[in-house]
């Protein structure tokens, strides 16, 4: 393996992200290649992550673009700030100043406001890490807006002329596949598909992150969360979902699982009522053992 | 590390192979794969197929595909310390037409959309009644169900199936709504809402088009269905240009995508071919079916999706899964229809355990038997 995606995966371990070869490789070449980075996978296995990680294994500042419906090129990129310029209007009202003097100054610098696209492209410092988070949940249009955006990186303001990025910005996409992403944008972007931990990760996930823990709990807990995925649930669980239950079962002072402690602390993991129904039922039939086979015997 | 021309070649046959199996993959692709492996270790095979599938895969459903084609055409060689050479051994010949394709834009994509120019000539029978029977005569079209035309007269229905879907096709309006909190600053109702104060105050905004809703199609193609299946497509193509997109599956006892099928170089054909999708094993599962679109296709429904279902509702399977999957997919959809022809008949009931347990569960029922009952449907393609 080359040096240089062992030493991310071990800046990434560092901090305090369990990761993989696959992951750490992706990122070394959206670094390497400036290419924005999209990952796809479930809620809650850690996609947001890799951005903050990113930014705080560079040192630099992480500047997210939370998407939702109705997100537009406005919100993202910049918008002038309309009463504070007719604010600045009334108060020139008496001053000598000319048309061009009061125009060039409300259309100058202090009466923009700069969204998080913008801000990504004027940082003074280094490169910024650039977290699009859930573009599968803005529209359609402005995922095109976007992929202008990240194909050069510069923004045009027409009063002010045209902004190029005083550094290319890490960009790091997330999406939940809640809707299908453009050909488009995903032939600009490399790829990778971040699947539930397997066994062995989550134990490392949990013992890391939540560190009272001991380890046959750890093991009982991913164990049973391996098991639960092969469920047909609506709601999977997630990294997220394991950790705060493992902070729970931890705060409980629990040193391993049983049927009550499952049966009390169940909301931790199982967020939807025909899941937990569906779960109960698999509980009663085949018991705590069909998810946590003893182990070691 | 091999020599970069080597490296270029080797990722372009490569690129052969992925288009032969069906992933097509653009030249920038392909160059951003070659900057890839200028930058890895090219005798970690592991990191070299990590770096290509980060390049050169677009979407998780391409994975097996991908990693079929890397081992088939990978033959690393890292033991004798040779690395990537094992690449430029002749791997399947490519044909004489993919290497056409290589160099220009691709033929494929060209010849498909003029098809469908092709076939929108063919249905845009503008000029006005020319094919309009009298009315009294189309009167008695409106009313009459698919299933009792004669095969001759198919033809001229589906005509007319056409000609009223372009027409309510106009009728859809593209306004802009003004709105109080963001959106743009709508200039022209700012100026006149502050006319009378003599500076402007007060800004006014308008909100963006609303986006284009969504259509996702279940048609049932078992046995009598597919008929009705088949004007119900043909009316909505008719009608695609007022939706952002149409998705459109069939099912009997599987779940088919024939949305790619249905936009080939003939619509017509395609469509005559539906009943090939059917399996004569007999039977209706339409639980499992759903079920399958909600587990496989999850991302093709949102607030902004109408789905359709057209099905007789006669199910062999359990009528627990179709309810679990009908409520899962109302969750999701802006709106859920289903549309059942024999609800044309007027002494149908809907009593059919697996009609029972899907009912409650749709937005609305209605019948799709006739083209009056297709006209009324267009009143309904809308959200909530």
């Amino acid at each position: 393996m080359r040096d240089e995606i062992r030493t991310i995966q071990a800046l990434m371990e560092g901090a305090d992200y369990v990761t993989d070869a696959a992951i750490a490789t992706s990122v070394y070449l959206g670094m390497t290649l400036k290419k924005p980075l999209l990952i796809e996978g479930h809620a809650g296995v850690g996609k947001t992550e890799v951005a903050k990680v990113m930014a705080r294994m560079l040192e630099t500042n992480l500047i997210r673009l939370q998407c939702y419906e109705g997100l537009d090129a406005a919100q993202a990129l910049y918008e002038w700030n309309y009463p504070k310029q007719l604010l600045h209007i009334k108060l020139e009202e008496s001053t000598e100043h000319s048309l061009q003097q009061k125009e060039a100054a409300i259309f100058s610098e202090p009466f923009l406001i700069k969204r998080p696209l913008l801000q990504a492209i004027t940082q003074d410092a280094r490169p910024p890490v650039l977290l699009i988070d859930e573009i599968d949940r803005s529209d359609e249009e402005f995922e095109a807006f976007l992929l202008e955006v990240l194909s050069d990186f510069q923004v045009t303001i027409p009063e002010i002329g045209t902004i190029k990025a005083t550094h290319t910005p890490h960009v790091i996409l997330t999406s939940n596949r809640n809707r299908e992403l453009s050909d488009a944008l995903r032939r600009r972007c490399l790829y990778q598909w971040m699947d539930f931990p397997g066994f062995d990760k989550e134990v490392r996930i949990v013992t890391r992150k939540v560190p009272g823990l001991n380890e046959r709990l750890a093991r009982e807990i991913s164990r049973f969360m391996e098991t639960l995925r092969t469920i047909r649930l609506a709601k999977v669980p997630g990294v997220a979902e394991t950790l705060d239950w493992a902070q729970a079962l931890s705060s409980l002072h629990a040193d391993h699982l049983d049927e009550d402690l499952v049966a009390e602390t169940l909301g931790c993991v199982l967020k939807d009522a025909d899941d937990v129904r569906r779960f109960k039922r698999e509980l009663g039939t085949a018991g705590l053992k069909r998810f946590v086979p003893a182990e070691g015997s | 590390m091999a020599a970069p021309r080597d490296l270029l070649t080797a990722t372009l046959r490569f690129g052969q192979t992925l288009r032969q199996a069906g992933l097509p993959r653009t030249v920038s692709e392909l160059m951003d794969a070659v900057r890839a492996l200028e930058v890895v270790d090219l005798m970690d095979r592991q990191e070299v197929y990590m770096a290509l599938r980060a390049c050169l895969v677009a979407r998780v459903e391409e994975i097996p595909a991908f990693d079929r084609c890397f081992d088939a055409f990978w033959i690393f060689q890292a033991e004798e310390g040779q690395g990537l050479e094992g690449l430029t051994s002749p791997a399947p010949a490519p044909h004489g037409e993919d290497e056409q394709q290589m160099d220009g834009p691709p033929g494929g994509e060209q010849k498909e959309s003029l098809a469908l120019e092709g076939w929108e000539e063919e249905g845009a029978d503008d000029g006005e009644p020319l094919e309009v029977p009298g009315k009294s005569e189309r009167e008695v079209l409106m009313d009459r169900d698919f299933s009792t035309f004669p095969t001759e007269d198919l033809d001229e229905v589906a005509r007319l199936t056409v000609l009223i879907a372009k027409r309510l096709a106009r009728r859809v309006s593209r306004r802009r709504r003004p709105t109080r909190r963001g959106g743009v600053i709508d200039l022209r109702r700012s100026m006149r809402a502050n006319m009378m104060k003599g500076e402007i105050i007060e800004l006014r905004r308008r909100e963006r088009r609303r986006r284009k809703v969504r259509l996702v199609l279940l048609c049932d193609v078992s046995g009598s269905m597919d008929l009705y299946s088949r004007f119900l497509l043909q009316f909505l193509y008719a009608l695609q240009n007022v939706f952002g997109r149409v998705e459109t599956f069939t099912f009997a006892t599987r779940l088919t995508r024939v949305t790619e099928q249905l936009k080939g170089p003939s619509y017509q054909l395609a469509l005559r071919r539906l009943t090939e999708v059917r399996d004569f094993s007999g039977g209706t599962r339409i639980g499992e079916s759903i079920q399958e679109f909600n587990r496989s296709w999850r991302q093709l429904v949102d607030r902004h999706t109408i789905v359709l279902v057209l099905s007789d509702g006669w199910d062999t399977g359990e009528p627990d899964v179709l309810a679990a999957e009908m409520l899962s997919l109302r969750r999701r959809a802006g709106r859920v229809i289903w549309l059942n022809p024999l609800l044309g008949n007027p002494s149908y009931e809907p009593l059919t355990r697996g009609m029972a347990a899907a009912l409650p569960l749709v937005d609305h029922f209605a019948a799709a038997h006739n083209l009056a009952s297709l006209r009324d449907l267009a009143g309904h393609l809308t959200l909530r």
